[in-house]
């Protein structure tokens, strides 16, 4: 039995890889996650002390405001220096070279800046009665600098800003324990090693087994892992609830203790950046329980589906190689070398430059990213599939009112309904035209047949932009070309965009116009492909001219047809100008299609997740489309 | 066949020309008023109960005076010439690269069966789902922070040809199916490699389809305006889209140039075309190698 | 075909060689989206800043109105883009929201040049208290008429009612008054003069109010009972029916002059009051442009001293004269060659009784849902009471939905 033999028969690459790869990506999250649990605790003591001295300075003169923070800043080594900004003016500073109070200078500009932002960000909040403006801004600086900013009251109002920098030392943390990895790796290779696989069964109890194996040792590292995150959670609100306390001891033996101390209140000194009090510890400094057990199941839920899909990954790679597909796949490779190189360098520039995009738009679908939170981090707009559930669970498609039951346009099933008429009849149009010009053109002996040719295309050759427009102006009810024909011959001119049926109509027709010329030049190409001598033949034995079509040019035709439909069903469905140009949706948004409507959440209402999530939609409905196509064209396939 | 030739195709000629005078009636609304040297678009002028007669006069495209000011005024007032420039080297090198890679990845797709080429192949169709009112700034993200490529000719034609390859593998391929195995199976038992017969047996059988996807890479890029605009941080580096977009939108529009504007860059289409329908004709097609 | 690809190649290449070496001069980039006269206008005024400012290069970059805005979000966020951008004021709470955008100026901005401006342009260019711009010219509509037809301009309602009826022939197309009456922006002029409002000084959404229904009311009464415009109004009608002659006054503003046919010998006028609203006169909204230093900039203090130029004296009259805009700075109207001015001088007599149209992010929405109120309403499908409800309901959930809170 040689070497590759052998690994095919045992799980051991397949445990190796697949726990390496869990490893690597748990052991990275938790990392990272820690990482952001210390700048998180770096934050939060920065930010409790700076609520402190505002709370502290809030209802003193100019002379004690500035005494106070003084005595603070000296009397704790971390607080480097503190700024107090009144519009212009620099009201206090702790920095001897400041000379406060004084005028601030041009090169000051970002601290007034930052002023009005602070200002505008309390009063947005106070005036819309949400809250969704951070009051409190952090910068960390280079060497371990942490700036805080934040509004500084006086007499309950806003009168400027207070800046404190403070020097904060990396907390000192316990290090992950690296030997557990070594350990885990190091117990699945042997488990893999054990086992005998066979592979011929598909249920071999040896392959369930070591799924198994894998996952019990994958869930037991990230149950440690997760364990370990909570430990250090509970100690670092600790460590707060002791800052806190010496804290408050040492504003209350200064006498400036604003806050009173009893279990009830808030500690509206431990805030989160929008101000509120993060309900963990109390103002007594003793931690709430349920406060830290919501705290935990936050960070534990938001955990819990990266973790899974980590777990789902690693499996994936695990069966990959127990089932043999990986092996497979390289014998593949190697094989069709040659046809992997031809088709390379167009999938490379796909893959750039159009599946980039797509990750941008689907992720951006799981946010609720709009135009006032675009700013925030991203984690912080992660909503998950709510967005999906607000579009495919709104069953209000129609409304009973006294004089019957009327539509709602702006549901998205009706726009989806319309969609798919506008896309069937748009492409039935285009498809039936084209061919029919293409045969006509392609009678031989025809003459003219360049100049037809050429003029047939001009729908397609000039910018639709200015056609639209004349389609748009033809159809107008009093001075449109259409109502005059129609009167031309003793018939009613109509009103085009009141109706939902004649406005479809007008979209219809413009859109129609501009695709024939596209597929009757696809199909003049692909009649090309016809060898002459069938036709011959066929006439020799007597076929009529529709049993020619039937038997011989239609099936013909389809591999160059087949493809043309499906992209043009796919380009109308996404056909946004003709719409926007020329119906505009009328009358009353009836006549939206998918994409003209995600266009308008998009860049009317600003709501860029929500429009991402309708495109996510359309690409998934266009997709499912798109896989049956293939399907059933693939049975077609010449050879 | 044979019946119809003797026929003269009166019947066929006079339902086509009916149809193009249809079809080009809207084209010709936009020539009149190009011609005007007006800027808004003429109304339909009628006396009160206007008979049969004075309605038809009053729906033909015909301009009031001729004029040539819009196009002298379009050609003169901005660097319409430089941009009609730009356009044409922008649109024939995304032609080039574009149907080049399309060549051969179709090639590929129609002639090896490997793993994943279904997967491919529907890859290339997906590419085209997504609505792209949502791509411009991912776009920019790659184009201009990441490739560093913003105002040149290379960051367009990338994106304009990876956006029509889609339509060119598929088409391609479909056209490659027609042409029979057996020619090439005959070349590979005379010692041809896969390279000659790609480029000399292949490819010029496949002339019909490369027309018509040389034509719509052409079109892809000729007719771009929003990627255009965003990425070329300089007015000597527009394209005509872009140019033609100056005279409308926003507050007011000079639809009269526009028109004027549209025509011009129309007319290297029509040009282009004139060039490839030759291959649509006759040529040597699969059928007559055989 | 191989030798096209190298072609490719070689030509990338070069691109590429010729985007690294060129030297990267320090210089203030500037766009717009002008054509014609005000494009070589704000070049001109740009040469005029080089000239007095030696060693400072300024660049200007036009690009089309339609693309503008996308340009604008795309690259200034991502640290590319210009240093000083004009736009009008609509957008202006949109970028502020965002970020990243607008370098507000408030700070750079002494006495003397906040008060160099007509009365409310500078409360274009304030967000929540903070200046972020400097403006530069304003765009109204106001009352544009063929002297052929008419007269006189009228001056109340009543007077335009009874002169628009004797000017109007519906069978033959021809009609006293066209204005785009479906457009929302359009429709603000009577919707002021009744004192409706879109939102009141807290950004409160306070559309659906019976001065709002008043005035579209008094809409329908000049569409339907008096019969004096046409139907399916546009910007592309109205100008089209103006040029030929077929109505006799139109409320449009000044991108509308460029359009007038040279054939057609018009005459501007202040809009007429409105006598159903207690004499109150029509106050169009006003669009304001401003000049912006981009959040982006590397060199944001001289980009202020560039914009600041751009709303001067001697810029603006520039401006005006040679581009046609109706400048921001008030000195300038002292000017005799603009003071003697027919076109500049309606514009700035329409000022005394316009305001500046909000500069919410949130103003955004409301286009869509009121203007298919006010189509349901002309079509006849819909009350005016119904319409701006339901409108008012659809805007105020767009914003609940963008003002989450977090």
């Amino acid at each position: 039995m040689n070497i590759t033999e052998h690994l095919q028969r045992s799980a051991a690459l397949g445990m190796g890889i697949g726990m390496l790869l869990l490893l690597v990506l748990s052991s990275w999250m938790f990392r990272s996650e820690e990482l952001d649990l210390g700048v998180q605790q770096r934050e939060r003591s920065a930010v409790l002390q700076a609520n402190a001295l505002v709370l502290a300075v809030a209802d003193t003169d100019a002379v004690a405001t500035g005494a106070r923070v003084r005595l603070m800043q000296q009397q704790n080594p971390q607080i480097e220096s503190v700024v107090i900004i009144a519009g212009t003016q620099m009201l206090a500073s702790t920095r001897a070279e400041d000379a406060a109070p004084r005028q601030l200078r041009r090169e000051e500009k970002p601290l007034y800046d930052l002023s009005n932002l602070i200002r505008t960000a309390r009063e947005t909040n106070l005036g819309e009665e949400v809250v969704r403006k951070k009051t409190i801004q952090i910068d960390e600086l280079p060497k371990g600098r942490l700036v805080v900013t934040l509004p500084y009251l006086s007499g309950g109002e806003y009168a400027g800003i207070l800046q404190m920098q403070f020097l904060v030392a990396k907390a000192a943390r316990e290090s992950g324990s690296g030997y557990m990895s070594v350990l885990l790796l190091f117990a699945a290779l042997l488990v893999g090693a054990l086992l005998r696989l066979n592979a011929e069964k598909r249920f071999d109890p040896a392959k369930l087994l070591a799924l198994a194996a894998f996952l019990l040792l994958a869930l037991f590292y990230q149950q440690q892992g997760q364990e370990r995150l909570e430990r250090v959670m509970m100690q670092d609100n600790r460590a707060i609830a002791a800052q806190y306390l010496a804290a408050a001891e040492q504003y209350d033996r200064l006498g400036y203790l604003p806050l009173r101390r009893d279990v009830a209140a808030a500690n509206l000194w431990d805030t989160d950046h929008y101000q509120r009090p993060r309900g963990i510890i109390a103002a007594d400094g003793s931690v709430v329980a349920e406060g830290e057990a919501k705290q935990l199941a936050q960070r534990a839920g938001f955990m819990r589906p990266i973790l899974w899909s980590i777990d789902l990954l690693a499996a994936c790679v695990l069966l990959l190689f127990i089932y043999g597909y990986a092996a497979r796949a390289y014998a593949a490779f190697r094989k069709h070398l040659d046809a992997y190189l031809y088709v390379a360098p167009a999938m490379i520039g796909m893959l750039v430059l159009v599946f980039f995009p797509f990750s941008y738009g689907i992720t951006l679908a799981f946010t609720d990213t709009t135009l006032f939170n675009e700013s925030l981090p991203f984690l912080d707009r992660l909503i998950g599939w709510g967005n999906f559930r607000t579009i495919l669970g709104d069953f209000n498609i129609y409304q009973e009112t006294a004089d019957g039951f009327i539509w709602n346009y702006q549901n998205f099933y009706w726009t989806l309904m319309v969609t798919i008429i506008w896309t069937v009849t748009n492409v039935t149009v285009g498809v039936t035209v084209g061919f029919m010009l293409a045969m006509a053109l392609n009678t031989e002996g025809l003459r003219g047949k360049a100049i037809y040719r050429v003029l047939l295309i001009l729908p397609w050759a000039i910018p639709n932009y200015i056609t639209a427009l004349v389609w748009r102006g033809m159809f107008h009810p009093q001075f449109g070309v259409i109502n005059q024909v129609l009167q031309m011959f003793g018939m009613e001119p109509v009103s085009w965009f009141d109706g939902v049926f004649s406005s479809f109509i007008t979209g219809l027709a413009t859109n129609g116009w501009l695709s024939f010329p596209f597929m009757m030049v696809v199909i003049l190409g692909a009649l090309q492909s016809i060898p002459k001598d069938m036709y011959e033949a066929a006439e020799v034995e007597g076929a009529s001219r529709w049993q020619r079509l039937r038997y011989i040019t239609l099936p013909l035709l389809k591999p160059t047809l087949i493809p043309a439909i499906v992209l043009s069903v796919v380009w109308t469905f996404n056909m946004f100008n003709i719409i926007f140009l020329v119906s505009g949706g009328e009358p009353a948004g009836a006549n939206e299609i998918l994409v003209t409507k995600a266009y308008k959440i998009a860049f009317e209402q600003y709501q860029y997740a929500y429009a991402a999530a309708y495109s996510t939609v359309i690409f998934m409905i266009l997709l499912v489309y798109g896989f049956f196509q293939t399907r059933i064209t693939k049975a077609t396939e010449s050879f | 066949m044979a019946e119809l030739k003797t026929k003269n195709h009166i019947w066929l000629h006079i339902g086509l020309i009916s149809f193009t005078l249809l079809a080009i009636y809207p084209v010709l609304w936009v020539l009149a008023l190009s011609f005007s040297g007006q800027q808004s678009v003429g109304l339909i002028d009628l006396p009160q109960d206007p008979t049969f007669l004075e309605r038809l006069r009053a729906i033909l495209p015909v301009p009031e005076h001729w004029s040539v000011k819009n196009f002298t005024e379009v050609w003169t007032e901005q660097q319409f010439g430089r941009w009609l420039w730009n356009s044409v080297v922008i649109s024939l090198m995304t032609t080039l690269l574009g149907v080049f890679l399309a060549c051969t990845a179709a090639y590929a797709f129609s002639r090896f069966r490997f793993p994943g080429r279904n997967l491919s192949m529907l890859a290339f169709l997906v590419s085209q789902m997504f609505p792209g009112t949502l791509m411009l700034i991912p776009l920019f993200i790659i184009i201009v922070k990441q490739l560093e490529l913003g105002n040149t000719y290379i960051g367009l034609v990338i994106v304009y040809a990876t956006t029509s390859i889609p339509f060119c593998v598929w088409m391609l391929k479909g056209y490659f199916d027609t042409i029979p195995y057996d020619i090439e199976e005959s070349a590979l038992i005379d010692g041809a490699s896969r390279m000659t017969i790609f480029w000399r047996i292949i490819l010029p059988l496949a002339k019909p389809a490369i027309a018509i996807t040389a034509l719509f890479s052409f079109m892809t890029a000729w007719n771009e305006f929003i990627l255009a605009s965003v990425f070329m941080e300089s007015e000597a580096n527009y394209t005509a889209p872009v140019g033609l977009r100056f005279f409308v939108g926003g507050f007011s529009s000079q639809w009269g140039y526009f028109a004027a504007g549209s025509v011009i860059v129309s007319l290297p289409v029509v040009a282009l075309f004139l060039q490839l329908q030759k291959y649509l004709i006759s040529g040597l097609t699969a059928g007559s190698v055989k | 075909m191989k030798q096209p690809l190298r072609i490719i190649l070689v030509a990338g290449t070069l691109l590429m060689a010729g985007l690294f070496t060129a030297a990267q001069a320090a210089e203030l980039v500037l766009w717009h989206a002008y054509r014609g006269a005000e494009k070589s206008a704000i070049e001109k005024v740009a040469k005029m800043y080089e000239a007095k400012m030696p060693g400072t290069k300024v660049a200007t970059l036009a690009i089309p109105y339609d693309a503008y805005a996308d340009k604008i979000t795309a690259s200034v966020p991502r640290g590319k883009g210009p240093d000083v951008f004009i736009y009008a004021q609509d957008r202006l709470g949109g970028w502020i929201e965002s970020g990243k955008t607008v370098e507000p100026v408030g700070f750079f901005m002494d006495e003397a040049t906040q008060k160099q401006f007509l009365p409310g342009m500078l409360d274009a260019m304030t967000y929540k208290g903070t200046v972020y711009g400097l403006p530069l010219n304003y765009k109204s509509i106001t009352l544009i008429y063929n002297k052929a037809l008419v007269k006189t301009p009228p001056r109340t309602s009543t007077e335009l009612v009874k002169l628009a009826k004797s000017l109007t022939h519906a069978d033959s197309g021809r009609y006293g008054l066209a204005y785009w009456y479906t457009n929302f922006y359009f429709h603000a002029a009577l919707m002021n003069a009744y004192g409706g409002r879109v939102f009141d000084k807290d950004g409160k959404l306070v559309l659906n109010s019976k001065e709002t229904v008043a005035s579209i009311k008094q809409m329908m009464k000049w569409y339907k009972q008096d019969g004096i415009m046409p139907t399916e109004p546009s910007e592309t009608l109205v100008s089209s029916m103006f040029n030929e002659g077929k109505v006799a006054m139109v409320f449009n503003g000044p991108w509308f002059i460029g359009e007038i046919s040279p054939s057609v010998d018009f005459g501007l006028a202040v809009l007429p009051v409105i006598d159903e609203a207690g004499k109150k006169p029509m106050r169009p909204w006003l669009t304001i442009e401003g000049a912006y230093v981009s959040a982006s900039s590397k060199q944001k203090e001289a980009a202020y001293d560039f914009a600041k130029f751009l709303a001067s004296e001697e810029a603006g009259l520039v401006l005006a004269l040679e581009g046609r805009q109706l400048h921001t700075n008030a000195a300038i109207y002292k000017d005799a060659r603009v003071s003697n001015d027919v076109v500049l001088k309606a514009f700035h007599e329409q000022l005394s009784s316009a305001e500046p149209m909000p500069n919410r992010a949130e103003m955004t929405m409301v286009w869509s849902p009121a203007t298919t109120a006010m189509n349901k309403v002309v079509k006849g499908n819909a009350t005016p009471e119904a319409a701006i409800k339901e409108a008012s309901k659809a805007v105020q959930d767009s914003i609940n939905a963008l003002r989450k809170g977090r």
